[in-house]
């Protein structure tokens, strides 16, 4: 009764107009519990990066309600805004990552942005690196990194606060076929341990393949909210 | 950028500082100087010792005045005839009774005059004597050393405000990736503009200590000027740490304001 009446993440009528009169999102309406992994789909202006940036408070709504854990995002003050972003992994498009720093430092030096002490800090940069398979490579630079290795370090660094949920924007977007089903892989596998994950993506052979909810949309609009649309193992995608 | 700033900050604050400075020393120099300070005002002859009194009391109260006090002619003749006794040997006295008042400041010389003049004890002729050209002339001096100060230094310092500002910009420019990555793992606004903060107040505090440096130079040099003209002029000893801490503050406490300003877009991420 509780997950019904009160979803992790509540977009409720929402409409986002950027300066111009530029529509960014138009009544839109959407409930996401906790647990879920849902895929953003949709053209480039879609609005799908629109949905993602209004939970992480980087763009506000116009009108309408966004709730995250039965907040309502319109009424955090500014200077709350870093505190809601410790409660979610960010992941973005281009990695974002330090190029003179090693992976271990890269995710070290978010860890000490957030408070984290340096014993902390040397205790747990190597389990998370572990955990997304990427230890291997702790003193190698990113530009010595495959792209899928390098999101690797993006999604690790987003787990330093260990978020209920993480948000990706177009994490396979610069990645070969290889190398996205590696990295959706491992969402999916943060996902079975309870993180709730939203992808915004266009990958549809990657997201179709991965069997979970598929929002899409268009012109700032949900055209279609599908449960489950897995496609048949027998069509063939190369895994990594 | 940041030399840009800093030393602009440092010429600035140098021509502040050393103004206000040379205006302060000025200021001590000119009340240093005997008479520059001083008139002599002579009252009517035959004037009896109450009005004397009463007149000193007026006098007293004219604002601007710092002092009054009664010189009579016989004193005054007597100390004439001492410090020049060969022109004096053989006169008679020529001096009338009268005040020697001293004033606070020297554009009130005119001011404090006129109301003297006023007075109906006061002899019209010579009644009030005092340096007039000279209090001019110094007090012409004093102002413009003022407005110098104020304009000249005053752009400069907003001149250097602006390229403090600018070169915390470039450094959010250059470290904008890193902001950006603080700002998505959720880190304080804080923790984001701290470095940015500090480094503005560097900016200002190294910009004061080397105004300071320079001034204590300008100081030095002025000093050795004035040996080599022979005078025997001594410039009192110059605060050193006074002007460190004083131009050392206002340029942190600038340069943090700077600063601050233009951590202003910071509030998105880049």
């Amino acid at each position: 009764m509780s997950e019904i009446s009160s979803p992790y993440i509540e977009y409720k009528d929402v409409q986002v107009e950027y300066p111009g009169h530029v529509t960014g999102l138009r009544d839109v309406s959407l409930r996401i519990q906790k647990g879920d992994f849902v895929f953003f789909v949709g053209k480039t202006g879609a609005g799908k990066s629109t949905l993602i940036k209004l939970l992480t408070r980087e763009v506000r709504h116009t009108s309408g309600l966004v709730r995250f854990q039965s907040r309502d995002l319109a009424k955090i003050r500014e200077r709350e805004v870093s505190a809601l972003r410790r409660e979610m992994g960010i992941v973005p498009q281009d990695f974002a990552l330090l190029p003179r720093k090693r992976v271990w430092e890269n995710v070290a030096y978010a860890m000490r942005a957030v408070g984290h002490s340096r014993s902390a800090v040397r205790r747990k940069v190597p389990e998370i690196l572990d955990h997304v398979n990427i230890g291997h490579r702790a003193d190698a630079f990113p530009d010595q990194l495959s792209g899928g290795e390098q999101q690797r370090v993006a999604i690790a660094r987003a787990l330093i606060n260990n978020p209920p949920l993480l948000i990706a924007d177009e994490p396979t977007g610069n990645l070969d076929p290889d190398h996205s089903w590696e990295i959706m892989e491992l969402l999916k596998s943060l996902n079975l341990k309870g993180t709730t994950v939203l992808v915004a993506s266009h990958d549809m052979m990657v997201i179709h393949r991965m069997g979970r909810r598929i929002v899409t949309l268009e012109g700032g609009t949900i055209i279609d909210d599908t449960d489950n649309p897995r496609i048949e193992p027998t069509e063939v995608i190369p895994v990594a | 950028m940041t030399f840009a700033a800093v030393s602009t900050v440092a010429v600035s604050l140098f021509l502040l500082g050393g103004l206000g400075y040379s205006y302060m020393r000025a200021v001590e120099y000119a009340h240093s100087i005997p008479g520059k300070f001083d008139m002599r005002v002579y009252v009517l002859p035959g004037t009896d010792q109450a009005t004397i009194s009463k007149t000193a009391e007026d006098i007293r109260q004219i604002p601007g005045v710092a002092s009054v006090s009664w010189i009579p002619r016989d004193k005054a003749w007597a100390k004439e005839v001492h410090d020049d006794p060969a022109n004096t040997a053989g006169l008679d006295n020529p001096f009338p009774d009268g005040f020697k008042v001293t004033i606070k400041s020297l554009n009130l010389g005119d001011a404090v005059a006129d109301q003297i003049g006023q007075l109906k004890v006061i002899d019209p002729d010579p009644g009030v004597v005092y340096l007039k050209e000279e209090q001019h002339l110094i007090d012409d001096g004093l102002q413009v050393m003022r407005w110098l100060g104020v304009v000249i230094a005053g752009l400069l310092f907003l001149t250097s405000g602006v390229l403090i500002f600018n070169a915390i910009r470039l450094t959010i420019t250059h470290r904008r990736r890193e902001i950006r990555i603080m700002q998505l793992v959720g880190a304080s606004r804080f923790t984001v503009r701290v470095p940015f903060l500090i480094e503005g107040v560097v900016q200002g505090i190294l910009g004061g200590c080397f105004a300071a440096l320079m001034l204590f130079g300008a100081q030095h040099v002025f000093q050795n000027f004035l040996m080599t003209l022979a005078s025997r002029t001594q410039l009192s000893a110059f605060p050193a740490l006074g002007a460190v801490l004083i131009l050392s503050g206002v340029g942190g406490v600038y340069g943090l304001l700077c600063s601050w300003l233009a951590l202003s877009s910071l509030n998105t991420i880049q």
